[in-house]
């Protein structure tokens, strides 16, 4: 036993170690900015302390009811909403091979579209809304997962399938209880690379049209000269998308954790 | 006399090969699985084995003949046939435990009896207590048992096994090989077997079918009158088991040699 209890000693310290080195990077970059801010001296580029102090502002202030709140709201929106139909989609072509021959020209097209250009047509239909920016977000979002889950789900081993059909596992229950858990490592995956993608279309989508949000503020601070405003609303969407990506990862280890012991292949066999 | 469990009538399947083209793995085969018969069908590799199986269970349409479960055509898999596949570790669902694995063999109980049932099945396969533990946590013997217990749940008529020994080592094969022979003679399953391995189905059948190099068609039929119950230390020794074993290897190679410079990646 003392061994083992040696072995997650070990792991815990290595775990500790890379843990604090991460931190001390960001540390580092912190402290770089103040230096260089402080050396510069220019309104144009406030300190870290200064912009942190802009960002707290911000967050107590009206500004995140106005903007904050609503910016969340919307990239969650169109992240879950990518993510339903890309999964659903995604599982459907890549389950059936003649669904996959009828999309796949299709889809590739459409993904390949740069999201910012399909801005002011979303904004054509929807007008200057939080609705517009949910809708840029799934027209970006969507294609990693569904890409992504068509992938995992066109390289389930048949074995499994066959085992799904023995056991009378047909229509939605082969999807939900066979294709869907089979596929989920890869969905997780894309779903992570959406989550960071959605954040990115909502600020440029907000900054572009948006009415309101994050983005929008930012915008309008840049141009109102308010520099420190604009500086803050960038730590603040920084803050956002490490939280955003923090909690996903928390999430998809409690999901997958029946993975762990089948990652590299079968320890016992 | 009694009607078959199950009748393979004049099958004929024919698989699309990457260019297009038809390929015929089985040109034509019949045979009947009697009532808690245990019957095995060897081939040379190439020979068909698992194309066979799987157009007899329906899990692919066959381009020929037809198949029948308890006189009823079969166009998927029937209600009362369960399948034992090879890779058991891509058989069993590696998000499920091994309780939860077996249970899906049991859904068509209420919950109550379906626990128990469970427990039974995997206590009849001696894994008694892992109903916890993922699969990935077991020995490859012990994943294949688990399959076993998830066949064995739904009280199956027919018991149809895809080479479900050929991936796990000598000792364990003989284990599970006994494992089989007892629950199909404690149950009143029929058990319809393709491998390649002529011993061990001399070991555990009432009929043997040697298989012809593809396209397929069924060579010899051999019965195996050993007695039973058998055991690996003394059936084997027997000198009936030793002549058995090698007149269907005779009846193999032969189809074997035949086979020779065709494709053999099924």
């Amino acid at each position: 036993m003392t061994s083992t209890q040696n072995v997650a000693t070990a792991e815990q310290k290595s775990r500790f170690y890379s843990f604090s080195l991460g931190w001390l990077g960001l540390l580092a970059l912190i402290l770089l900015w103040q230096l260089a801010a402080i050396l510069i001296n220019k309104t144009i580029f406030p300190s870290f302390t200064t912009s942190i102090v802009a960002a707290l502002h911000l967050i107590t202030g009206p500004i995140f009811e106005t903007d904050i709140l609503p910016s969340i709201e919307r990239t969650l929106e169109g992240f879950l909403i990518s993510a339903v139909i890309g999964i659903a989609v995604g599982m459907l072509v890549g389950h059936y091979k003649s669904a996959r021959s009828w999309t796949t020209s299709v889809f590739d097209f459409l993904r390949s579209l740069p999201t910012p250009l399909l801005v002011p047509v979303a904004v054509v239909i929807f007008g200057l809304n939080g609705h517009m920016v949910v809708a840029t977000i799934v027209s970006g979002a969507i294609w990693p997962i569904l890409i992504n889950t068509a992938n995992g789900t066109s390289t389930i081993e048949p074995t499994m399938i066959d085992t799904a059909k023995t056991y009378g596992l047909k229509g939605r229950s082969l999807f939900l209880r066979v294709v869907l858990p089979a596929a989920s490592p890869q969905i997780f995956a894309g779903l992570r690379i959406a989550l960071s993608v959605s954040l990115v279309i909502m600020v440029v989508a907000e900054m572009l049209g948006g009415g309101s949000g994050i983005g929008y503020f930012i915008a309008n601070a840049q141009q109102s000269f308010n520099i420190n405003g604009s500086y803050g609303g960038v730590i603040i969407l920084a803050a956002l998308g490490w939280i955003f990506d923090t909690s996903f990862l928390m999430l998809e280890r409690r999901i997958l954790s029946w993975q762990r012991g089948t990652v590299g292949g079968s320890a016992n066999a | 006399m009694l009607e078959p469990v199950l009748s393979i009538n004049h099958l004929q399947v024919s698989i699309r090969s990457r260019d297009g083209s038809m390929n015929e793995v089985t040109k034509d085969v019949t045979l009947e699985l009697r009532d808690h018969e245990f019957v095995s069908v060897v081939g040379p590799s190439g020979s068909g084995k698992t194309t066979l199986l799987r157009a007899a269970s329906g899990l692919r349409m066959p381009s020929g003949g037809e198949v029948l479960f308890e006189g009823r055509p079969v166009t998927e898999v029937p209600k009362g046939m369960a399948i034992v596949f090879q890779e058991y570790n891509k058989s069993l669902f590696p998000w499920l435990t091994i309780g939860k694995n077996v249970a899906i063999g049991a859904k068509e109980y209420p919950q109550p009896e379906r626990v128990t049932r469970v427990e039974e099945a995997l206590e009849q396969v001696g894994l008694k207590g892992f109903s916890t533990r993922y699969p990935w946590e077991l020995s490859g013997g012990m994943q294949q048992r688990a399959a076993l217990a998830r066949a064995m749940v739904s009280n199956p008529k027919v018991l149809m096994m895809d080479e479900p020994f050929a991936s796990v080592d000598a000792l364990t094969r003989n284990h599970l090989e006994d494992v089989v022979q007892r629950l199909w003679a404690e149950s009143n399953f029929s058990a319809l077997m393709v491998t390649h391995d002529v011993g061990e189905a001399v070991y555990l059948s009432d009929r043997v079918f040697v298989l012809s190099a593809r396209p397929s068609t069924i060579l010899a039929e051999i019965k195996i009158d050993l007695p039973r119950p058998r055991s690996h230390l003394e059936t084997k020794q027997m000198h009936r088991f030793v002549e058995l074993q090698a007149e269907v290897l005779e009846r193999v190679e032969e189809a074997g040699r035949e086979s020779v410079g065709l494709p053999d990646d099924l």
